[in-house]
């Protein structure tokens, strides 16, 4: 501790604290330009110096530290004129077109001069000037270099934390060339984190240009739709047009940085074709009529499913509100009398189970910085880079300031990679068979120890040839992870949802984390979501083995593989699809469209038109997350707020669409005035929800459980070993199975599919967004450099690509992304159809269809026609 | 004063002769009418408005407002919203856009520039905030109208230029000829026969 006078007055404070935060505790604020509290220092500004007694020159208070008996003046002449000084020299190259400046009102530089700077300037020379008109320099950035005062918090942030680096600058002093790129802007991930730490107006979102003031906006703060870490944001509205999203430094995890999809991906919400007026099936064609009798069409439909003893079943997509969600499934299970439910149609439903088993979600589990205060980091089944953007910024972040070994282990190279310490590539769909390769490392040198782990006989057969075989992966990459593992004390393990995709032998980290527990080890786990509430979606009880609150059951439920299975039987007389995009989702778009076109009567409720719409007897509007009250919960089980920005464009919000259908069906208990008064009745269900209310969830959400009214939510939980005692754990084991397809001399290729950072599953809400949209306006195949020569193919060549099953044209990126005789396509785009290549096969233990991998070839175009 | 209030009421209550004999001949009558005569004699002060005459303001006159251009045409306006931003009955809705067209003098110009003159006080703040001096308060008086909606006025009519130029001097009352049009009545001058009334 030390104690400081600021002004005058005594504070104590730790050793270290910077002079700036010093002085803020003491209540006097000093102005910064260059300084960012998670950036690295940098001093070049001196707008922040202050004076300290007893010391001739002045200090900059960004970068010092206090000093036990320290005596700082922060307001004293010689420091009010230096102050002045600093800005006045700012000032002397900035062109001073505030008026057309869209930063105008919320410059920091403005700011400053206003306060503390110089009513004039001495300085009569021309002004420096690097252009004369704004350019693009990205697809959503434009710059005017002329008003960059050289802060590089910019370049900064891009390094530092997004971690492509793309941003820097050349010279030195008053010489210092513009801050701009250094890099093509393909390597740029089109976030804008450098726009909203750019103190000035030097770069500028492109979306947002000249479009209005800051202080004609209304925001409300809000969660980001796009995936699972939550981060969290603020909509702005002028009038009822969404015009930015902006982030604020202090709240939700996030601390003020966002991905591409969370800044950008808002056109969605004022998109011209959003679907406003309900629809229903007249013969052929779709005819607009009242909500009334929409959805009298749907208590007719669905009475008739029912009454001819049809199955009915209930896809909701994860990125409903947590009440929507549970009202849904109020509805497929309290109304409608059926298991068949499901989030979202991309995965086994058994294997998300026994992932929400190994992972323990019911538990709880950990915050992300929590889960990152750890020796080894392994990162699993996720592209986590493409899929969580803001966790790979968190993660870069901390690991930059501390010893952390990360691990990564995917099939298509990413960011993250630069920070790893170990990067193993494998094949698509070996998760399980890498984790084997790792244990049955660990199991053979601590036989003794571990004579007790349940399942150890599965590991007889996995030899080290058996593992290189299936995945592709050298073995000694898996020695190397076995040996950080075994080197650390505690490990987390992140796990994401790409090993439901394909789950075989998922089992094995069941086994790994109990092995490790039983070494000693602190095992943390840490669950990674690509959807906005997918773990919600699991609390609230939308899956057929789940009910609301983590209550395991064995039931008949269908999921939505199995619904979709038995609609393609034309058992399934009634589908409830809520914001479901199926045929875009679906790993086999062929089957699932013939699937629908089974289906008796198909409820859609969207905000936009999809593919799927096409085949609905009924459309219902659905609401934007812009449009509506509730909550989501992010991977790390944080319950956080969802506020409406702007009125519902087609009159509901899901939840009254919801309740509208349930009150047709004649139900009395299902008529809410507000989604505050489902989340109260959900959480009398659920004790771990049991203390949180609307009201409490504000700035920052709530982790649970939070059992009663005063309770604050709990940030770490989850220090119980493994709740299944040794060798007891039930095992449900699949046996690796050799994707159906194997690349053969006709079709040599392997063709994996995912998604793309600036895009979110099927693409309808993100390419409605010209910002994002424009940064992939074609989608193309990653093709290795190595294939790329030996089919003699260049960059941005158009190809035909063709499986047994179909063909397409597409333009390949030549990249070394994806490793040798793999090849990557991402599911975001129509045109693609990329689900129109992959493999029908359902994986004959589990039922997925495969999704991640099939065999294709490529020729070239001009060969060909 | 009290003083002052009685002595005037002592002089009040007994009638003079000469008052008297002032009362029969209409003294104050005469005399009241003989400035009348005079002044038949005299330069004329009234107006002959609307009908052919118009009274042209001074050059400070706070009339209805007018977005100008500069010596090559250009929009002035930048579309800030510093006027907006300054007017205190927030009469004025400004909505930018970017013009790479050089249509102004920037690349931002305003998309929609609208005033809603029956909240508008004629205050002049909105003039003092605009950086560009693209905003006047001019020297348009005649804002009756038989419709309300005739009371909002965007860019489009605001960026013509008024029918008094900028540089004439004013404080004149000038020729002018009474027109009706469907929306409202205007009187349109002649700049060019003008009189100085004093
Ligand atoms: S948008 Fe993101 S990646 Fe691109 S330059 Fe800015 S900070 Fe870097
Ligand atoms: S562009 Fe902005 S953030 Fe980057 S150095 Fe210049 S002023 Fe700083
Ligand atoms: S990381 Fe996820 S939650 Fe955060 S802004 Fe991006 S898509 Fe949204
Ligand atoms: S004159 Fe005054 S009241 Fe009228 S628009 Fe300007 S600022 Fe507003
Ligand atoms: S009139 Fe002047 S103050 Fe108003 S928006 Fe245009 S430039 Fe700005
Ligand atoms: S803020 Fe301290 S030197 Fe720039």
């Amino acid at each position: 501790m030390a104690t400081v006078k600021i002004n005058g007055k005594e504070i104590t404070i730790d050793d270290g604290t910077l002079i700036l935060d010093a002085a803020k505790t003491a209540g006097f604020d000093i102005p910064t330009m260059c300084f960012h509290a998670r950036l690295s220092k940098l001093a070049s500004c001196r707008v922040c110096l202050v004076e300290i007694v007893g010391q001739k020159k002045l200090q900059p208070s960004c970068v010092t530290p206090v000093m036990h008996g320290m005596e700082v003046l922060t307001e004293s002449p010689v420091v009010k004129s230096a102050r002045s000084s600093m800005i006045e020299l700012l000032l002397a190259n900035h062109p001073l077109d505030c008026p057309v400046c869209d930063k105008g009102g919320e410059c920091e530089l403005q700011d400053i001069t206003f306060k503390f700077g110089p009513r004039q300037s001495p300085f009569g020379d021309n002004k420096r000037r690097f252009n004369e008109e704004d350019y693009i320099l990205s697809p959503v950035i434009v710059q005017n270099a002329n008003r960059c005062i050289q802060c590089k918090r910019c370049v900064r942030i891009c390094a530092e934390t997004v971690g492509v680096g793309v941003l820097g600058s050349i010279e030195r002093g008053a010489k210092t060339g513009e801050t701009s790129f250094v890099r093509e802007y393909l390597d740029c991930d089109h976030c804008g984190n450098c726009i909203e730490v750019c103190p000035v107006g030097s770069l500028m979102s492109r979306s947002y240009r000249y479009k209005s003031r800051p202080w004609d906006l209304k925001g409300v703060d809000t969660v980001c739709v796009y995936c699972g870490t939550g981060c969290q944001l603020t909509v702005q509205a002028r009038k009822d047009e969404v015009v930015r999203v902006i982030s604020k430094p202090e709240e939700g995890i996030n601390n003020e940085t966002l991905c591409a999809r969370g800044r950008y991906g808002y056109s969605f919400i004022n998109s011209i074709d959003r679907l406003l007026v309900p629809m229903v099936r007249m013969g052929n064609t779709l005819e607009p009529t009242t909500w009334e009798d929409a959805v009298r069409a749907v208590r007719n439909g669905l009475s008739e499913a029912i009454n001819k003893g049809k199955k009915i079943g209930g896809i909701a997509s994860s990125r409903l509100s947590n009440e929507e969600l549970y009202l849904f499934q109020k509805l497929m299970r309290g109304v409608l009398k059926t298991n068949n439910i499901d989030s979202g149609s991309r995965w086994d439903t058994a294997a998300v189970k026994t992932y929400a088993e190994i992972m323990e979600l019911s538990k709880g589990g950990l915050s992300i910085y929590d889960a990152l205060n750890t020796d080894t980091l392994l990162i699993l089944g996720f592209g986590i880079s493409d899929e969580n953007p803001v966790t790979d910024y968190i993660i870069r972040r901390i690991s930059g300031n501390k010893k952390m070994n990360i691990i990564m282990a995917s099939p298509r190279g990413m960011k993250l990679d630069n920070s790893a310490v170990l990067s193993i590539r494998h094949n698509p769909g070996t998760e399980g068979v890498i984790i084997g390769g790792i244990l049955k490392l660990i199991y053979d040198k601590n036989i003794n120890s571990l004579k007790n782990l349940g399942g150890k006989d599965y590991l007889k057969d996995l030899s080290k040839e058996k593992v290189s075989d299936i995945t592709k992966t050298a073995w000694q990459d898996i020695e190397a992870a076995s040996g950080y593992i075994m080197a650390s004390n505690t490990i987390t393990v992140a796990v994401g949802s790409d090993v439901l995709r394909v789950p075989s032998r998922i089992e094995f980290l069941r086994m790994l984390i109990e092995a490790l527990r039983i070494l000693g080890k602190d095992v943390k786990l840490f669950p990674l979501f690509d959807r906005s509430n997918q773990r919600g979606a699991l609390e609230m009880g939308v899956h057929p083995d789940i009910l609301p609150g983590y209550n395991f059951i064995d039931g008949d439920g269908l999921g939505a593989d199995g619904i979709i299975d038995a609609a393609s039987r034309g058992e399934v007389g009634a589908l409830y699809l809520a914001g479901e995009d199926i045929l875009s989702d679906f790993p086999d778009g062929v089957f699932a469209r013939e699937a629908l076109r089974q289906t008796k009567f198909l409820v859609v409720q969207d905000i936009l038109p999809t593919e799927t719409t096409e085949f609905a007897d009924v459309i219902l509007p659905g609401s934007s997350h812009a449009e509506k009250d509730g909550t989501f919960t992010n991977g790390e089980r944080r319950i956080q707020l969802v506020r409406k920005a702007i009125e519902p464009l087609g009159g509901k919000a899901d939840w009254e669409t919801i309740c509208l259908v349930a009150k047709a069906l004649g139900i009395k208990n299902m008529e809410y005035s507000s989604p505050s008064e489902i989340w109260d009745e959900l959480a009398g269900l659920a004790p771990m929800f049991a203390g949180v209310n609307h009201k409490k969830l504000e700035p920052d959400g709530i982790q649970w459980p939070c059992p009663d009214i005063d309770h604050p939510g709990t940030a770490i939980m989850y220090t119980e070993k493994f709740n299944r005692p040794n060798g007891k754990a039930l095992f449900n084991f699949r046996e690796h199975i050799a994707s159906a397809e194997v690349p053969d001399d006709k079709y040599p290729l392997i063709l994996s599919t995912g998604r793309r950072r600036q895009h979110y599953n099927n693409g309808s809400m993100t390419r409605r967004s010209n910002a994002i949209f424009n940064q992939w306006p074609e989608e193309s195949l990653e093709l290795n450099p190595f294939d790329a020569r030996r089919f003699n193919i260049k960059d941005s060549e158009k190809v035909l690509a063709s499986s047994r099953r179909g063909e397409m044209e597409v333009k390949v990126h030549v990249t070394d992304r994806v490793q040798p005789g793999i090849t990557f396509l991402a599911f975001h785009n129509r045109d693609a159809l990329t689900n129109l290549l992959t493999n029908d096969a359902l994986d004959p233990v589990c039922k997925i269809p495969e999704y991640k991998s099939c065999a294709i070839k490529i020729e070239k175009l001009n060969g060909h026609k | 004063m009290n003083e002052l209030s009685t002595d005037n009421h002592k002089n009040s209550s007994s009638l003079s002769i000469k008052d008297l004999l002032k009362k029969v001949f209409f003294i104050d009558l005469i005399q009241g009418l003989f400035i009348t005569f005079n002044y038949t004699f005299t330069k004329t002060i009234t107006e002959r408005y609307p009908d052919d005459e118009k009274w042209i303001p001074y050059k400070r006159f706070r009339g209805l407002h007018t977005l100008n251009r500069n010596k090559e045409g250009k929009e002035l306006c930048v579309g800030c919203e510093l006027c907006q931003k300054s007017c205190p009955t927030q009469c004025i809705t400004v909505i930018p856009m970017e013009d790479k067209t050089g249509k102004g003098i920037a690349d931002r110009i305003a998309y929609r520039w609208e005033i809603n003159l029956l909240r508008c006080m004629f205050c002049g703040l909105c003039e003092d905030a605009c950086p560009t001096e693209a905003l006047k308060l001019g020297r348009e008086y005649e804002l009756a109208s038989f419709s309300m909606q005739r009371q909002i006025r965007s860019k489009e009519e605001l960026i013509k230029p008024q029918p008094i130029p900028v540089e004439f001097e004013g404080g004149v009352i000038v020729r002018a000829t009474l027109e009706k049009g469907d929306k409202e009545i205007k009187v349109k001058p002649d700049l060019s026969v003008q009189k100085r009334w004093w």
